[in-house]
């Protein structure tokens, strides 16, 4: 190792031999340098990579093509998710003339929220092979809320879900409930 | 008779070997990171419990800020790049962009002006251009779907490219709903949405 030498002096003053110089370097600093660095170049390449969701949209129907069949959801075999403003969420599983105050319900995001909603809805519905979740985010939303409800769907392993625009006679039972 | 001194020996380790492992981590580590980019503004993407990772694959990137605008990264390659900006230029009645602004434009990070206002960006010097911020973005809205063509064209020029969204926590809805109508318009209906990791609970 590089140690100091330090010149012995003292005494006699015979002859100088030339002492024999250790070859070995002091690696330390240097393993200290490249793990520093390693730990950097770990880190950077971890972290620069963000996560993606998956999302798939629906083909917008030719003008030409036949209309399908209208396919009938049956309501309790659903659930509709209105995502309103101030990250508030309301559901419901009513057609309209079932919706009211009453019927259509306020929830959060939390784990105990609609999480908990959803999958009751999916334990009592008749078909559960169908159970369909029908999301339907209003202009108040902001886009994580969105993202949070998709993220929902695959925490609850829903595979079944549409997104849509709110239907009018909704939209007035939640902006009565927000009070607007 | 004079005792023998048992000589002193420091505690040293050879560090050789741990040493070659060292650097040979860190050589793999320096060869394997690929730089993140400085973003052309702020985004704080929501977070999902996805743990899917943003693939390599040629990959453009909509990014919307929190205020709603809209900006379009191309993919990386130089020369399909420059077809993309000769596409949008025909596409747009254009004036053909010079060579200059052409290489201007395969260093851009992200396109945040509408068509018209293109040329004159990519004229202004390179430390300009990066501290420019966007007031408009690309306009995206029932009449003018320019960023709807930037898709367009980029696929057309190679039809396998990916498309992913970025969008800020505060991103109000209707803006995305405004983009995903376009996407669907053009018949592009697969592409991922970037989301930081959260833990599963």
């Amino acid at each position: 190792m590089a140690e100091v030498q330090v010149k012995d002096d003292g005494g006699k003053g015979g002859k100088v031999r030339s002492k024999k110089q250790n070859t070995r370097v002091d690696m330390t600093p240097m393993v200290d340098l490249g793990f520093l660095l390693i730990t950097f170049f770990m880190f950077t390449t971890t972290f620069s990579k963000p996560n993606v969701m998956d999302l798939g949209l629906p083909a917008k129907p030719k003008p030409d093509a036949p209309k399908p069949e209208p396919t009938e959801i049956k309501l309790s075999n659903s659930i509709s998710i209105i995502i309103g403003k101030d990250n508030k969420i309301f559901y419901h599983q009513e057609d309209q003339a079932g919706l009211n105050d009453q019927t259509l319900v306020e929830t959060n995001f939390d784990r105990e929220g609609i999480r908990k909603v959803i999958e009751q809805a999916k334990a009592r519905a008749a078909d559960k092979e169908k159970f369909t979740v029908i999301i339907k985010p209003t202009d108040d939303a902001v886009y994580k809320n969105f993202v949070d409800i998709l993220d929902e769907m695959a925490v609850t392993g829903n595979e079944r879900y549409g997104v849509t625009d709110i239907k009018s006679w909704e939209e007035a039972i939640y902006k009565k409930k927000v009070g607007q | 008779m004079a005792r023998i001194k048992p000589k002193r020996h420091g505690v040293v380790t050879d560090m050789t070997a741990m040493c070659d492992v060292a650097f040979l981590l860190l050589t793999f580590f320096i060869l394997t990171t690929q730089f993140k980019k400085p973003d052309v503004e702020q985004i704080k993407p929501p977070s999902s419990i996805s743990e899917k990772l943003l693939p390599d694959a040629s990959l453009m990137t909509i990014n919307v800020t929190p205020a709603g605008l809209f900006y379009f990264q191309p993919v990386e390659n130089s020369s399909e790049r420059i077809k993309l900006l000769d596409n949008m230029a025909a596409k747009y009645r254009l004036p053909a962009f010079t060579n200059q602004e052409k290489v201007a434009f395969t260093k851009v990070q992200a396109v945040g002006v509408p068509m018209g206002q293109l040329k004159s960006y990519l004229n202004l010097p390179e430390d300009k251009q990066k501290a420019f911020k966007a007031t408009e973005g690309i306009p995206m809205d029932s009449t003018n779907k320019q960023l709807i063509d930037w898709v367009q064209q980029s696929l057309a020029v190679n039809p396998d490219y990916k498309l992913a969204i970025k969008g800020d926590v505060t991103t109000k809805y209707p803006k995305v709903k405004g983009l995903f109508e376009g996407l669907r318009d053009i018949d592009f209906l697969k592409f991922w949405l970037i989301t930081s990791q959260e833990k599963s609970n």
